[in-house]
């Protein structure tokens, strides 16, 4: 193993070897340059690999003949090791990603580099506080030096800035090590550590000494509101040099601190947390209104390393982990960010919107994406882990407040960040095209891979295998389609539904009776879906991968045993979600307000996840049944209201009909159809664990009964008013989802039965619905309604679907929504509440409004002159209609097949109030219900009235569509005789006041607001060089204060 | 499962009955409205005659398949519900086929021929057809949900939802009847069914004077004729409902007509007496003085 | 005494520095105030380490390796200082380098003029 002083030694050296080379030897002096940091690098990955796998101890590398603390010694560790290889291979990534920036610098230039990344790892490997500060003195001269260097003439103030701040701090720094010296007598942080520790009682200067050494380190970490010149660095520098500043800097000074950390002691720990809390929120608020996307990435770098001092703060709590969750996220962080600059070097604009660029590369989109889903902690990445486990800790330590803050700054970065990705996918392409050169392509191809290495790394560290996600079949096969993509559409989509008809088949004996269902329905429902999809031409580059991202995670959601694969399956199916919704074309906005709120639905799981855990890992999820009664009704709510954002209840609704209505023909049926359940399965869990809870006296099932009432009427009324026909639609599963929760919340037998039959009957009416109208809207156009009318004879197999759709979801007998009906009536007569029926009752009766305004105004009244040429849908868009309609007529025949063995399941939570099956009539404590004997007698009157009529009528001639007379007149234009703009007119004027958008504006408010504020606090970074010293002086100061 | 064949000869007997009676009966309902107006009205056979006029027609035309289903639709929804809801309390000879289904059935069988009405009319393409669908429909939100709430508050007050149940429950002399152990449920009712009878002041969805009878201003020959089968029908079946959860059901065939008669006079005293509200004016109406009653009512049982 | 008020003055001296440095805009000055305050770090640094009647840390003739210890002043704090200096000496170099670059960008040494990176 090599020593390691010859990470300082070789840079050293090779700095002084190409100060001695001639100007023109550019080309040596970058192969010297690249030779020393690939070694350097090599040094560091022998080390790692020597602690991780050869199981090595920490070694201390001695100087100048004597022991400490008489001499300056390092350290190299594992945690030294895996920071230096960072360090390394960013510099070692960067200076490739440089290479014509370093030709042009000449050999001065490349000696400053590696100066600075030798300070980098100095700052990392040493234990002695002044060496300490002189690396920190040789890493910003040469940090100041780079940037110096650099093209845009911008940067030269941000470094004068730079030098500014660093003045201040060097001299806290050195004042506070010669004053911790003076009184400790030692400069070896291990040794000062331990005499701190007598020192404690009384020992002023000390505790003085100690503050000025830790403000000054902090302020190396841009903590806010001392951070101006860190942003104007990160906006001006050139890319690379960004991710050095942002990944290798950011880690040594992070380190830094946690050392110093050691000295201070766990009385310094809050101060660390809180300047941590407040960097990251404001960072992030910052960052929102941001355009510059180098800057909007400096303050997302800010704003990652508050969070790791947050956790640096919480190692009282965190104790063992604080490593796994710090590096984590320190990782994700350093990667991510890297690989983001070096992206932006490759997008020729500064404007976010510019990154559109990137859309015709599918492997640089899968980049940026990769990053973003990093830096936002999502699957599988380390991040994920890390948070998991600091979440996890924080709520069984009781920090609940911190927890919080830390999710809604989470929130808001991931709302920036994934507004990005949407302009990337979504906005006009500018015209100067992406970059494309090899060694600017590399590092970024690098990135990609050691996040995904990491993701691997972390899950396989975070304790039993079984945990790590990489190793989970559907997820493997969902990841399996990035490197099939490709292939053509129609190979993969056969692979699709393969697959998850196979894995069904393999696994459906492992299910009880609940799961079986909705095991049913996300893998055969969705393989009948992918049906449609073999309509698409071409490649469908990214729609394999999300689709099957989605179902992975809905069948790892079916099969999770406890919280952690709960809520893992949760973020896969969300984010798989969100990319088949950004699909859409106009759906940018939809897909992220999607996204916003099921990430903030998913941080409620975890929170709630996490407090009920207590600390305890693995939480089984049948644990939640045994959670302390002082908790567990905020459990319920914060998962139930996690769940809910998911089904759309009331108040939570926003995003659903955008994101439903805007996504693509085949993707509006398994994000409705399908997707909706998995919010219903996770109600199904949290009520069968944890049943009725009360809080303050109130009874949460109730008020989940109020909640699903007025979501059942509130959806079902907006569903009324809506002219475009897939919104009508969207509208209209938010009020079916209502009912659903309606049963859940009625805690009995019945009620739940029902919930259940509304899942299956969701799933295909609404699949269907969706499949037909999308079909209509590829045909015509269009999705306004009013511009179609009278398409039965140009598309009656669509009408067929249509009609057997509504038929089944308005409830009428014979079809299986009466079954659902049914059943509801006998739930409620079991129930102890009667007021949340009056609203429910009142739903009902709207949804035939929306349901005939749906049929007659696409298949009725008069046809356009425009669309007498419209043909039938697509043979494989109709195909899993005529599917649905034969699922629809089999269930709505004989539910027992389905339902019997759940009833009897239901047993086991509500041993009363079951059903009764003999032979196929059905029968409950109240009434009774024979669905066969309804079709048939249904049938044969029908049948033999019609052959009455057929009779009768015989001579009954075909007329033209102009043949009728109103108002005197025989009508010629079909647009001034279609009635169908604003169908319900007198409807809106009776009770449009319910319908009015206090929820949007709710939302739009709040979004604003935050958005105003972190535009109007910017402006305190006013550009100038002696404000940012000012911040930094205030800061000290109020550190102070708060300090003592 | 064993079905019981004679079944179908009583049932059909039961609607060969029902059939007449309501002709008679609209027919003898229009003459006393009439009276009321001072004119003197059709004759009590006129409904005979309209019927073998309309199957007389020489003119016959089709807009489509659901226009020409319609008519079917309608029927069956009539012929349904009177058949799903046993006529005669205590007679296996009259209680049809309500071995399929209990309340819930009958009441969401309404819709039945609603929709497929609904639907034939939309398809002929005339907005006046269209026009008074969106007005129905409207209407039928709010004036239906009184009697939601009623049939609720009965169920939970005799702890069933079979029909047959329910009227045994109101047997042993009038003070029984629903009518007077839940008089809120009953009064909400009644209301509601005031606003299904397309009676003023609940008729706007025909609006004769506005948009010539709306959904049905299609129809003619022996759609018609279907349809005013159904008028025969439907009412006498909706009404059989009310009788059998409100006021003790029927025993014996005059029994039947006699009750069928009095509680279809109840929507014709207010029809007589009132002018027509328009559509947002019913479903205030309906909100502000019928739920209220539903509310009371299942709040009380 | 000495001790005291060779530190006092080196706190006046980073005091003044520090002053000097946030209220004048001119970049040069803006330096010297900074040279003026590394001067006073240095100060104060050599004042930690004096310790009453005792040498400097220099061994020869009249201080012998066997008793320096309880004869010479702490030699760590005179070590730093010289490190420190020559720190100082880099950064107020490459200060310059970047006051001149400025210059040469805007001709005009005011730091409120370069205020395009902001917010």
């Amino acid at each position: 193993m090599p020593n390691a002083l010859y990470l300082i030694v070789a840079a050293l050296a090779a700095s002084f070897v190409l100060g001695l080379l001639s100007p023109k030897r550019c080309g040596i002096a970058y192969a010297i340059t690249l030779v020393t940091l690939a070694f350097m690098a090599w040094v560091s990955a022998g080390w790692l690999w020597a602690f991780v796998v050869g199981g090595a101890q920490p070694v201390e590398i001695l100087t100048a003949g004597a022991l400490p603390p008489y001499a300056i010694n390092l350290r190299m560790g594992r945690a030294e090791a895996a920071m230096t290889l960072l360090i390394n291979l960013t510099g070692l990534l960067s200076a490739l990603y440089l290479k014509e920036s370093l030709f042009k610098l000449g050999h001065r230039g490349m000696a400053v580099l590696l100066v600075a990344i030798m300070a980098f790892c100095g700052i990392v490997l040493t234990r002695d506080l002044f060496n300490l500060f002189v690396f920190f003195e040789l890493a910003a001269i040469s940090t100041a030096g780079l940037i110096l260097l650099s093209e845009d003439d911008r940067a030269l103030s941000a470094g004068f800035k730079y030098l500014i701040v660093s003045q201040f701090v060097s001299t806290f720094l050195l004042i506070g090590i010669l004053f911790a010296y003076h009184a400790t007598g030692t400069l070896n942080i291990d040794t000062m550590a331990t005499s701190a520790r007598l020192l404690q009682v009384g020992a002023q200067g000390f505790t003085l000494a100690f503050f000025l050494m830790f403000i000054a380190l902090v302020t190396e970490l841009k903590p806010f509101p001392a951070n101006g010149w860190a942003l104007d660095i990160y906006e001006s520098a050139h890319p690379a040099y960004s991710a050095i500043f942002s990944a290798a800097a950011a880690t040594a000074s992070l380190y830094a601190v946690d050392k110093l950390l050691l000295i201070g002691g766990a009385s310094w720990y809050p101060m660390a947390s809180g300047i941590g809390i407040l960097t990251f929120l404001a960072a992030n608020l910052f960052a929102l209104p941001q355009s510059n996307d180098r800057r909007l990435l400096g303050y997302s770098s800010v704003a990652q390393i508050g969070l790791i001092l947050v956790v640096l703060g919480q190692r009282d709590l965190l104790g063992e982990s604080t490593s796994f969750i710090a590096i984590g996220l320190l990782v994700s962080h350093a990667v991510a960010k890297a690989g983001l600059y070096w992206l932006s070097g490759l997008v020729q604009k500064r404007n976010l919107i510019d990154w559109a660029a990137l859309r015709g590369h599918p492997f640089l989109v899968f980049a940026f994406i990769t990053f973003v889903a990093m830096l936002t902690s999502l699957p599988p990445f380390p991040g994920f882990y890390a948070k998991w486990e600091l979440v996890r800790m924080l709520a069984g330590g009781g920090r609940l407040a911190l927890l919080a803050l830390i999710l809604v700054g989470a929130l808001i970065e991931a709302g920036y960040l994934f507004r990005w990705f949407g302009y990337i996918l979504k906005r006009e392409p500018p015209t100067e095209a992406v970059s494309g050169e090899v060694h600017k392509l590399v590092p970024v191809f690098v990135a990609v891979l050691a996040g995904w290495a990491l993701g691997y790394l972390w899950g396989d560290l975070s304790g039993t295998g079984r945990h790590n996600l990489l190793l989970a079949l559907p997820l493997v096969f969902a990841v399996g389609f990035l490197l099939l993509d490709w292939l053509p559409a129609w190979v993969k989509n056969t692979l699709a539904i393969t697959g998850m008809v196979a894995f069904f088949f393999l696994t459906y004996t492992e299910y009880d009776p609940l799961r079986l269902i909705f095991a049913l329905i996300f893998l055969i429902g969705g393989a009948i879906t992918l049906l449609a999809s073999y309509d698409a031409h071409g490649r469908r580059i990214g729609f394999y991968p999300a689709a099957m991202l989605m179902v992975a995670g809905m069948v790892m959601l079916v099969r999770a045993k406890d919280s952690f694969e709960f809520f893992a399956a949760w973020e896969l199916l969300t984010i798989g979600s969100y990319f088949l919704i950004l699909r859409g074309k106009h759906s940018e906005p939809h897909a992220l307000s999607y996204l916003l709120f099921s990430l903030g639905g998913a941080f409620l799981i975890l929170a709630g996840f996490a407090i009920a855990a207590q600390g305890v890992a693995p939480f089984p999820i049948s644990a939640l049944g045994q959670v302390a009664p002082s908790l567990a009704p905020w459990v319920f709510v914060l998962l139930a209201t996690g769940f809910m954002t998911k089904t759309a209840a009331i108040g939570l609704h926003i995003w659903l009909p955008g994101a439903h209505a805007e996504a693509e023909t085949d993707v509006s049926p398994m994000v409705s159809g399908i997707l909706l359940k998995a919010g219903l399965f996770g109600l199904f869990v949290l009520l069968m664990t944890m049943g009725k809870q009360q809080l303050y006296g109130i009874e949460l099932t109730h008020v989940l009964l109020w909640i699903a009432a007025f979501t059942a009427l509130l959806g079902n009324l907006m569903a009324v008013f809506q002219e475009d026909a897939k919104r009508l639609l969207a509208y209209s599963s938010i009020g079916q989802m209502g009912y659903a929760l309606f049963g859940l919340a009625l805690m009995n037998h019945l009620g739940w039965l029902m919930a259940l039959m509304f899942v299956i009957n969701h799933y295909i009416y609404k699949s269907m619905l969706f499949l037909s109208v999308g079909g209509v809207a590829k045909r015509t156009g269009t999705r306004e309604m009013y511009r179609m009318g009278g398409l039965i004879r140009l598309m009656p197999l669509s009408f067929i679907a249509v009609l057997i759709g509504i038929i089944a979801v308005s409830g009428v007998p014979p079809l299986s929504g009466f079954g659902g009906r049914w059943i509801f009536y006998n739930a409620i007569l079991a129930s102890d509440y009667r007021m949340p029926m009056v609203i429910i009752f009142l739903a009902g009766p709207v949804a035939f409004l929306y349901l005939f305004r749906l049929i007659h105004s696409i298949f009725l009244g008069q046809l356009k002159d425009e669309l007498r040429r419209v043909k039938e849908a697509p043979f494989w868009i109709v195909l899993p209609q005529m599917l649905y309609v034969g699922l629809l007529l089999a269930f709505a025949l004989v539910p027992g097949l389905v339902l019997r063995r759940v009833d009897s399941y239901l047993n086991l939570f509500f041993p009363e109030g079951g059903l009764h099956w003999e032979g196929f009539e059905i029968t409950s404590d109240y009434g009774y219900w024979n669905p066969v004997a309804i079709m048939i007698v249904v049938a044969v009157i029908f049948v033999s009235l019609f052959a009455w009529l057929l009779f009768v009528n015989r001579r009954a001639q075909k007329v033209k569509q102009f043949n009728i007379v109103f108002s005197a007149e025989r009508p010629y234009r079909p647009e001034t005789t279609h009635f169908a703009w604003n169908f319900f007119a007198p409807y809106r004027k009776a009770l449009g006041f319910l319908v009015q958008p206090y929820a949007t504006n709710f939302w739009g408010t709040l979004t604003d607001i935050l958005h105003t504020a972190g535009d109007l606090a910017r402006r305190l970074y006013d550009g100038n060089g002696q404000s940012y010293a000012f911040h930094f002086l205030v800061f000290v100061v109020v550190v102070f204060g708060m300090g003592l | 499962m064993q079905f019981d064949w004679m079944k179908i000869p009583y049932s059909l007997l039961t609607l060969f009955i029902v059939v007449n009676f309501g002709m008679i009966l609209t027919a003898f309902i229009a003459k006393i409205a009439a009276r009321v107006g001072r004119r003197n009205g059709i004759r009590i056979w006129q409904n005979y005659a309209d019927l073998i006029k309309s199957y007389g027609s020489r003119s016959s035309i089709t807009h489509g398949a659901m226009f020409y289903l319609a008519p079917v639709f309608r029927l069956t929804g009539g012929v349904g519900l009177l058949l799903f809801v046993p006529t005669i309390y205590g007679s296996s000879m009259f209680s049809n086929l309500s071995f399929a289904g209990d309340l819930i059935l009958a009441l969401y069988f309404v819709f039945f021929g609603t929709l497929g009405m609904a639907l034939g009319a939309a398809e002929s393409g005339h907005p006046h057809a269209a026009i008074g669908v969106s007005r129905g429909l409207s209407q039928v939100t709010t004036s239906e949900l009184p009697l939601a709430l009623a049939v609720y508050s009965v169920a939970l007050q005799y702890h069933t939802l079979s029909v047959t149940a329910i009227v045994a429950a109101q047997q042993g002399g009038f003070e029984h009847w629903t009518l007077f152990t839940n008089p809120l449920a009953v009064a909400a009712a009644m209301l509601a069914f005031l606003g299904s009878m397309m009676r003023p002041p609940f008729d706007v969805v025909l609006a004769p004077q506005e948009i010539p009878i709306g959904p049905p201003t299609e129809y003619h020959s022996s759609y018609l004729a279907l349809m005013q089968t159904n008028r025969a029908i439907y009412p006498i079946a909706k009404i059989v409902v009310y009788m059998n959860l409100f006021f003790g059901g029927a025993g014996n065939w005059p029994v039947f007509f006699l009750k069928v008669f009095l509680i279809y006079m109840v929507s014709v005293f207010v029809g007589v007496v009132f002018p027509r509200f328009r559509v947002e004016q019913s479903i205030r109406w309906f909100l502000i003085w019928a739920v209220p009653l539903g509310i009371l009512s299942i709040m009380l049982v | 005494m000495m001790i005291h008020l060779a530190m006092a003055t080196g706190f006046l001296l980073i005091l003044i520095g520090f002053y000097g440095a946030l209220s004048n805009r001119n970049l040069l000055r803006m330096i010297v105030a900074f040279t003026i305050a590394d001067s006073g770090v240095n100060l104060v640094i050599v004042a930690i380490g004096y310790m009453p009647g005792r040498t400097a840390p220099i061994l020869d003739a009249t201080v012998k390796a066997g008793d320096a210890a309880a004869r010479v002043i702490d030699p760590v704090p005179q070590a730093l200082v010289l490190t420190a200096i020559v720190i100082g000496v880099g950064v107020t170099a490459l200060m310059l380098a970047y006051a001149y670059k400025l210059y040469e960008k805007k001709r005009s040494l005011d730091i409120a003029k370069f205020t395009e990176l902001r917010g």
